[in-house]
């Protein structure tokens, strides 16, 4: 009753912002990778109600420099719902129906256009699919280690500590950038997308596992002298029955505050792994590439709707900060 | 025909002799040039920003572009290259000489000439300075511009103020080697050079007085990470047409940004004077606002921008799959294809913001002087380009993919330099041009020395897109680029002789115009080369950017060129307008 | 205690020497090297390129390279860099004190700002200022550094608040001795309030998580009990209990001190390791990242060593056995 009380709206929210992107083929008016080299970097579209008979319930959709176009009559034009457009697979089915669109040669960009005019929506919701999958696997990886190995180290300690914090030192301070070249000259010249997908978990979620080892051994480290514990094996409790029912309750905080840091974190890395060629490369769209190309100062003051990656970004961050507290207080709460 | 070449190349020496016409000089030195561009105001600081440090200041052993751009401000040469007419014109040497079989140059110098501690400069500083261009154990990047079919060009003191080179065959416009090689102080540098200590000299640690040039400026401090500071050479050679010694500057600053954005900020923040080689989209920032900028578009660069595909001998076993791939990458009418395909417009338009040109051929029409303006600039044809691919026996199946005569699909990758934001746009312009081909086209971000090691080193690449020039506009210049057993003969290295045809007449051609002495003559020759290179496709030329610069509205005879260093290849003439100074230390 | 400081001392040795192997290994392993950016100058030929190699031992066996390396540790050099043509040691350490002065003040400032506000707002748990800096942080965790970075440069462009790039003006040897520590860190602004923005919040979440822990435990009740409570409470008795997962955080911030700002030293032109790290690593400059991964190392070292410590004066519970335990 509790827990339903304290996590449903949280994960709701958080269900139907995933789903939201599930369906990017329905909501995406666009192909993602379809260019319209007319007009690169356009700025959204916004809605009147108005027309030219007076207000009616149909939206209609206006280039944002209407006035500057000086046709009035032509630079608004009606949105329809459930359209047929483009080809889309969804889930094994093909379709071609989409939540909205505007009569053929008209484009709408509700957000704008990047710099090969193409729909910033479609990249973000398509993208949003894949990036959200790569920093939500990713974080799974390395915290799933992350608690092995530190668990290990700090239950342990003695020389499998020192092995264990001596080889997490190692893996912070090498340089990777190196590893990073080395693995993609080793790889072939093109990877599938399930390739990339699989390499970017992988590559994120192994290098990825070492800070939050650091913070769960110093956890486990204490939590294995606290007084219940320690008579707990007095009573001739077994290693597993401790580690599962006293230490690793322990250390739910420090996971899920990681939790919380390394999604977003993940997310972006992501365009990092693209420098090297082993990122989602063009023209497939993640929020890691859509970001890294706010990193130019050019972009990022005059075309404020190529920020709408790290604003989506954000709102995935605060849901999973907002769930992780949430869930923390239903731990502590259960605990006691 | 010969000899009025050669009275064209001695016009500049002429009119500088007019220019410097008699009249009691009150500089000391008797033969310094005098220029008549607009008498500028002494004093000030001009800061510039670079794109990262200087690794050296030593001219011998420099190779990176930005310690070169540093270097140049301390350093003259003999023959100097005017980056404004593309022409050579005298330097250091007053004038030059060549024989009539082309293999002797006899440079007469400037006498009276002092480095920048107030040491003479005579014909020893010349012989010891290409003693130690040409010495191998130095090995000095430049060292192969002296090296003539095999053999270094020999250097010989016939007085104090003449020296005369010696080729091994001719060489056409010879005299422009000398631009790239300053022209060291031998009373500093000849004694580490004999205990063989001269690799160690001129570090950016090196004190300043132990460092001499004979440029406009001299070093004054380094500050590592941040600035190097110069300070006018008061015994620099030049001066204006009032007679009045030059450089106008007290001090050039060279700032040192981390990324091109860095360097647009600061100069956007005002920290900066002038700012070169601007991308399209910066250059547009700035022209937004506008106030108190001088923005120039100087055209096209002589840089192209190409892509290239692997023809390379390939052992089938190493890379089956690149090798299976090069029977459509060997086959003209494929790449006769897929330049049809491609939309050069739309990438002028969206990599270069409409400040580029579209290519055709290798050499860009900011090349005034070796331009061929005849080659075809065909319009952008997919019906063309499906006509081709269907007559050399490609086909498309049912849902649109392009198949090959043995029945495979045609896919392949263009790998490209990751940190270039330019040619990643221009990969995903193809990739989508090629797709309306019904090529599914793969594009590869590679970081940059991955992609090199991969050109050079173990071919593992199917297309790539590449980047020349910049450099020299002569074609001399680009002698290993088109010559099949050149070292930079990119889609085919390690050839020995000429696989095709047009490669062998490529290389009679190159060849033919490097002995030619004539310019027109090798104008045409060369001509015919571009036409072969744009007929035959090696590389499918794309675009070219526009050259974009900005300085302050207070900087003054400021006239960028296209050729490298484009703002700072006057600085000796640089001036600030008075309250500029002012400006700045609010 | 001093056979404990041994140990720790061998291991340091071994982990410095694991990671020069290391390195070492990934450096040869990845393609491209420092001359090849040259052979795209169709007028320089393979001949040079290669003469060159061999002059700075590029074409030599990995054992024999280590060797070398090995040597010039020895030296006191450090490795030789290609690019400046000079060792690496006289290379490094204006840039590292650069860094050092970046990292100390962030640091400084992370840790003021961040113990107040996560012991504040767990103190008042879902009060408007726990719900503030909550959502605050969370905004700040999920905005890319770099991002952040470039929209702060670019607000300090168009504002003219700050300067843009480097450590000093270009005037700084004109200006009196105030005026040199003003115009340090009025260049300091910019890649500090870069480095807080993305430091405080992961130290904020961490320590209020902890404390939010430790205040319902029975101790916290007792104490209150006992009449101990307000500030004297949160800080004396609550924050030591709750520094446990901060620690190891204090620990890592301290190795991150000489790598944790270098992307923001690039993109704020800080002429620290960053941009020399960075170039080098681009122009495989070997032996300068090498050094960089070794100084790494060596605080990460000095990082953890300090929080074991603290660890260990913080909690008393895993002081049982001798400090062995830890």
């Amino acid at each position: 009753m509790r827990f339903r009380r304290a996590i449903w709206l949280p994960a709701a929210v958080l269900v139907l912002w995933h789903l939201g992107f599930l369906c990017a083929g329905f909501l995406a008016p666009y192909a993602p990778a379809e260019q319209d080299r007319d007009l690169p970097y356009t700025p959204p579209s916004h809605f009147e109600f108005r027309g030219p008979q007076g207000f009616h319930f149909r939206p209609y959709a206006c280039e944002a420099d209407a006035a500057a176009a000086g046709n009035q009559q032509s630079s608004c034009y009606p949105v329809h719902f459930l359209v047929h457009g483009w080809q889309y697979s969804f889930a094994g089915l093909r379709s071609d129906l989409h939540l909205f669109g505007v009569p053929a040669p008209r484009r709408i960009s509700i957000l704008g256009t990047d710099a090969y005019g193409r729909d910033m929506l479609s990249r973000l919701l398509f993208g949003g699919r894949i990036s959200l999958a790569i920093g939500l696997l990713a974080t799974l990886v390395s915290l799933v280690v992350a608690m092995l190995i530190g668990t290990l180290a700090g239950y342990h300690g003695k020389w499998t500590d020192e092995l264990l914090t001596g080889g997490a030192e190692l893996f912070l301070v090498v340089p990777w950038l190196y590893f990073l070249l080395a693995l993609r000259a080793m790889l072939p010249l093109h990877l599938s997308a399930s390739a990339t997908f699989l390499l970017v978990v992988g590559v994120i979620g192994s290098l990825g596992w070492a800070r939050p080892m650091r913070l769960i051994r110093g956890v486990v480290l204490s939590a294995r002298e606290r007084n219940f514990v320690l008579a707990a094996r007095g009573f001739g409790a077994p290693d597993v029955y401790l580690l599962r029912r006293h230490i690793a309750p322990m250390t739910g905080g420090v996971l899920l505050t990681q939790a919380a840091l390394l999604i977003p974190q993940f997310v972006a890395a992501e365009a990092a792994l693209s420098f090297f060629g082993l990122g989602v490369s063009e023209p497939v769209p993640s929020w890691g590439n859509m970001l890294a190309v706010l990193q130019q100062y050019s972009v990022l003051v005059s075309y404020w709707w190529m920020l709408t990656p790290a604003i989506a970004l954000v709102v995935t961050s605060v849901t999973y900060c907002w769930l992780a507290e949430r869930l923390q207080r239903w731990l502590k709460s259960s605990s006691i | 025909m010969r000899h009025l070449a050669r009275l064209c190349l001695l016009l500049p020496v002429l009119a500088v002799f007019c220019l410097a016409a008699p009249g009691p000089a009150p500089l000391q030195p008797r033969e310094e040039v005098q220029l008549s561009k607009d008498a500028g105001q002494y004093g000030g600081r001009l800061v510039v920003g670079l794109r990262a440090e200087p690794k050296t200041l030593n001219p011998v052993t420099a190779e990176d572009a930005v310690s070169r751009e540093v270097i140049g401000g301390l350093m003259t040469e003999l023959v100097h290259i005017n980056r404004a007419t593309q022409q050579s014109e005298p330097a250091l040497a007053k004038s030059w000489k060549v024989s009539s079989d082309g293999l002797n140059y006899t440079l007469k110098l400037r006498r009276g000439i002092r480095f920048s501690d107030g040491q003479p400069f005579d014909a020893d500083d010349v012989i010891f300075t290409f003693t130690v261009y040409t010495d191998e154990k130095i090995d000095s990047p430049q060292r192969d511009l002296l090296v003539i079919n095999g053999k270094p060009i020999q250097v010989s003191k016939l007085d104090q103020y003449t020296v005369l080179f010696t080729l091994a065959r001719p060489y056409a416009a010879a005299e422009r080697i000398f631009d790239s090689l300053a022209i060291l102080p031998r009373h500093i540098l000849e004694r580490p050079y004999r205990d063989g200590q001269f690799l160690q000299q001129w570090s950016l640690n090196t004190s300043p007085s132990e460092i001499a040039g004979l440029g406009p400026f001299r070093l004054k401090q380094y500050l590592p990470g941040q600035r190097l500071v110069l300070e006018r050479n008061p015994y620099y050679w030049k001066a204006d047409s009032a007679k009045r010694r030059l450089p106008y500057l007290d001090e050039l600053v060279f700032v040192f940004a981390g990324t091109e954005d860095a360097r647009l900020m600061q100069f956007e923040a005002g920290e900066t004077d002038v700012v070169n080689r601007l991308n399209a989209q910066n250059y547009f920032l700035l022209a937004r606002q506008s106030a108190g900028f001088q923005l120039q578009d100087l055209g096209p660069s002589t840089e192209y921008n190409f892509l290239l595909f692997n023809l390379n001998e390939l052992s089938s076993s190493k890379l089956p799959d690149v090798a299976r791939k090069q029977a459509w990458f060997r086959d003209l009418r494929f790449r006769q294809a897929v330049s049809a395909a491609i939309d050069r417009d739309a990438i002028v338009r969206l990599a270069y913001g409409g400040r580029g040109t579209p290519l055709w051929g290798n050499v860009s029409p900011g090349n005034k002087l070796w331009v061929n303006s005849t080659i075809p600039h065909p319009q952008r044809s997919l019906e063309a380009a499906r006509h081709l691919l269907q007559s050399t026996g490609f086909s498309w199946s049912a849902d649109g993919s392009l198949t090959d005569p043995k029945g495979q699909s045609v896919e392949f990758s263009i790998a490209v330099a990751s940190s270039n934001s330019q040619r990643m746009q221009m990969a995903t312009i193809i990739q989508d041009d090629l797709s309306k081909l019904g090529m599914k086209v793969n594009v590869v971000p590679l970081e940059f020395r991955a992609l090199l090691a991969s050109v050079f080193q173990n071919y593992n690449y199917e297309a790539v897109i590449l980047g020349l020039g910049g450099g020299d506009a002569d074609p001399n210049a680009e002698m290993n680029v088109w010559v099949s057993n050149g070292s930079t003969h990119l889609w085919h290295l390690g050839e020995t002789r000429p696989g095709t045809t047009w490669e062998a007449e490529l290389d009679r051609l190159m060849n033919q115009q490097m002995l030619t002495l004539n310019y027109q003559r090798r104008k045409r020759l060369y001509d015919q080369a571009q036409q072969i290179i744009a007929t035959n496709l090696p590389m499918v030329f794309l675009a070219t950017p526009d050259v974009l610069v900005a300085a302050k509205l207070a900087v003054g005879n400021f006239h960028p060129a296209v050729l490298e260093p484009t703002t700072l290849w006057n600085v000796d003439q640089l001036y600030l307008r008075q309250g500029a100074e002012m400006a700045r230390s609010h | 205690m001093k056979a404990y400081l041994a140990r720790r001392l061998a291991r340091a040795v071994l982990l410095l020497f694991a990671v020069s192997l290391l390195c070492f290994l990934l450096t040869r392993l990845a393609p491209g090297s420092f001359f090849d950016d040259i052979r795209l100058n169709p007028q320089i030929s393979p001949q040079t390129i290669a003469t060159l190699q061999a002059r700075y031992g590029l074409n030599q066996s990995l054992p024999l390279r280590y060797a070398h390396w090995l040597g010039s540790v020895a030296r006191g050099d450090f490795g030789f860099s290609i690019a400046y043509n000079t060792p690496v040691s006289r290379l490094m350490w204006a840039p590292a004190e650069h860094t050092l002065l970046l990292g100390g003040v962030t640091m400084l400032l992370c840790w003021l700002i961040s113990v107040p506000l996560a012991v504040w707002s767990a103190r008042y748990e879902r009060s408007l200022f726990d719900r503030g800096v909550s959502a605050l942080t969370s905004l700040f965790i999920s905005v890319p550094e770099i991002v952040l970075a470039v929209g702060l440069l670019a607000f300090a462009v168009r504002s003219h608040a700050l300067p843009v790039g480097g450590m000093t003006s270009v005037g700084f040897d004109e200006l009196p001795a105030w005026g040199k520590a003003s115009d340090i860190a009025r260049h300091m602004l910019a890649p500090v309030a870069i480095l807080v923005l993305v430091g405080t919040p992961v130290i904020v979440r961490h320590l209020r998580s902890s404390v939010l822990e430790v205040l319902h435990a029975p101790f916290v009740e007792a104490a209150r009990g006992c009449g101990i409570g307000g500030a004297r409470l949160l800080f004396r008795h609550v924050l030591p209990a709750a520094a446990n997962p901060a620690i190891s955080l204090f620990g890592l911030s301290l190795a991150a001190l000489l790598s944790g700002s270098l992307l923001v030293e690039v993109v704020t032109g800080w002429p620290g390791l960053g941009p020399l790290i960075l170039d080098a690593t681009l122009a495989r400059d070997l032996d300068v990242v090498v050094a960089a991964a070794m100084l790494a190392a060596a605080m990460m070292i000095v990082g953890n060593f300090a929080a074991d410590l603290l660890l260990l004066a913080a909690d008393p519970r895993i002081r049982t056995g001798s400090p062995d335990a830890v």
